[in-house]
């Protein structure tokens, strides 16, 4: 008997993922040198959402010869992005074999009700999400790993910071609340009711959740990481900067080693420069990629 | 009875979750100073590329490598079974310790990644086989086969290491957590295939 993805294999491969790092990439040698520093996955992508930012204009799926050239060319997962709703990006993304598909708010939405329905997938699907309501919706519909919105491509942790501890607050409100209140919550957080029941019986989110959107050093990892999120992603964070495998090989150390001050102070040395970033507060609304995703 | 579990990054607290079920302390593993008086050792699944080198900072490996030569019971899944191979294709080999050549991602992409029944000693159950390796070559007499799906070899044990390509630890099921217990008090393999 053999039956391929299944929910607890797709939820499996977010499981095997955990306390890792996820890094963005842009071709196959950025792809090796990720690996090469410990990443467990790399997101392919045409540009980095840095670069997306600052260019404007829609921003779609990347290119299948951009994506098909970092999958022959590393052997860990490799993860791509679809816009939110756009499900036909994800079929494709699908036939490619893509180990995980990322429904993301860092592309242009292309539905602005819907998400994709996830569970059409052979593919697992990771969201994003701000708060528990949003993570619990994305669940219901098929997603097999959440993350942090944060605030992509700004090398500003201040936003994921604020989505883990939200999701934290109302996970931890589920979990102590009495069963007859689970009605109210599903109103209060608009979380389907099975997601909610399911959390209280598991304790916990039914899911990995990683922290992403603004991770750009080593002590943003370790942050995260105590703050309770499962791994990381870095996006424009490593190769924004200035000696990108240094930067890469001591965000998996510190991950790690994320309760460990010695460890993050030793990693943190002689890094070179950071990623340039942007404070939030300067964002207009419109620029915000967290207010995406419904 | 203490149980170290390597934690670098992978499925170390569902296999501490499984060491919790049957009364015992886990350990996770993270440098040498955590390795002090474990009584076992577990080599969890996750990436086994991202291992190897979170290891060149810790360096813990050496000495996992010595506990395992003294005799220390030690199951592996999945990545922790690569980690242990004396061959590995389409990738390296890092602490030798068990006679046998692995494949790595030997089923394909994550889209082939399933669950299977598999007849692990004398019971038949389902397990999750992600992104596995295939165990393609034994290499010594004294390697048993304990694990089967469908003709294919997914557990192997040899003096007192037992390791798997599947992944029992998301499963927890009773026969699992019986042989794991017996496996950790005995400190060798009790079952026969």
């Amino acid at each position: 008997m053999k039956i391929e993805s299944t929910n607890k294999v797709k939820k499996g491969l977010a499981e095997m993922l955990k306390g890792g790092v996820i890094m963005d990439v842009v071709n196959a040698e950025q792809a090796k040198i990720a690996e090469k520093a410990g990443a467990v996955a790399v997101m392919a992508l045409e540009r980095i959402p840095a670069d997306i930012r600052a260019d404007g204009g829609v921003a779609r799926m990347s290119s299948v010869g951009v994506i098909q050239e970092v999958m022959d060319s590393v052997s860990i997962p490799v993860m791509a992005k679809a816009r939110i709703g756009h499900f036909v990006e994800a079929q494709i993304l699908d036939s490619l074999g893509i180990d995980f598909i990322d429904e993301s708010e860092v592309l242009t939405p292309a539905d602005e009700v819907n998400h994709i329905n996830k569970q059409n997938f052979k593919a697992p699907f990771v969201c994003g999400a701000t708060g528990l309501g949003e993570a619990t919706r994305r669940i219901a519909e098929g997603a097999s790993m959440i993350r942090t919105k944060g605030e992509a491509g700004t090398g500003n942790v201040v936003e994921a910071v604020r989505h883990m501890r939200t999701i934290t607050n109302e996970l931890n409100e589920v979990i102590a609340c009495d069963e007859n209140e689970l009605v109210a919550l599903s109103k209060k957080f608009r979380a389907p009711l099975n997601v909610l029941e399911e959390i209280k019986e598991q304790n916990k989110l039914p899911v990995v959740n990683f922290a992403a959107g603004g991770i750009a050093t080593p002590a943003d990892a370790a942050l995260m990481m105590q703050l309770g999120c499962d791994g990381v992603f870095v996006g424009s964070g490593i190769f924004k900067s200035g000696d990108p495998a240094e930067r890469a090989e001591a965000i998996v150390i510190a991950t790690t080693n994320y309760n460990d001050p010695k460890v993050l102070s030793e990693v943190s040395k002689d890094l070179g420069e950071p990623m340039v970033g942007i404070n939030i507060d300067t964002l207009s609304e419109e620029e915000k990629l967290a207010k995406r995703g419904w | 009875m203490k149980v170290g579990i390597l934690s670098f990054q992978g499925s170390f607290l569902d296999h501490s979750k499984s060491i919790h079920e049957l009364g015992y302390e886990s350990l996770l593993i993270k440098q040498s100073k955590d390795l002090t008086s474990v009584d076992a050792l577990i080599l969890p699944g996750g990436e086994s590329t991202a291992m190897k080198k979170i290891n060149q900072f810790s360096n813990i490996l050496t000495d996992v490598d010595q506990l395992i030569k003294d005799g220390i019971p030690t199951l592996t899944t999945c990545a922790g079974t690569i980690l242990l191979a004396k061959e590995v294709i389409d990738g390296e080999v890092t602490i030798p310790n068990i006679d046998i050549e692995v494949t790595r991602n030997a089923y394909g992409r994550q889209t082939e990644s399933f669950e299977g029944s598999v007849k692990f000693f004398e019971n038949e159950d389902i397990y999750c086989f992600i992104r596995a390796p295939k165990i393609s070559k034994i290499l010594s007499d004294t390697v048993n086969v304990i694990a089967q799906h469908n003709d294919e070899i997914v557990g192997v044990a040899q003096k007192n290491v037992v390791s798997l390509t599947f992944h029992p630890e998301l499963n927890n099921d009773e026969y699992y957590l019986n042989w794991l217990n017996d496996f950790i008090k005995e400190g060798q393999n009790v079952r026969s295939f």
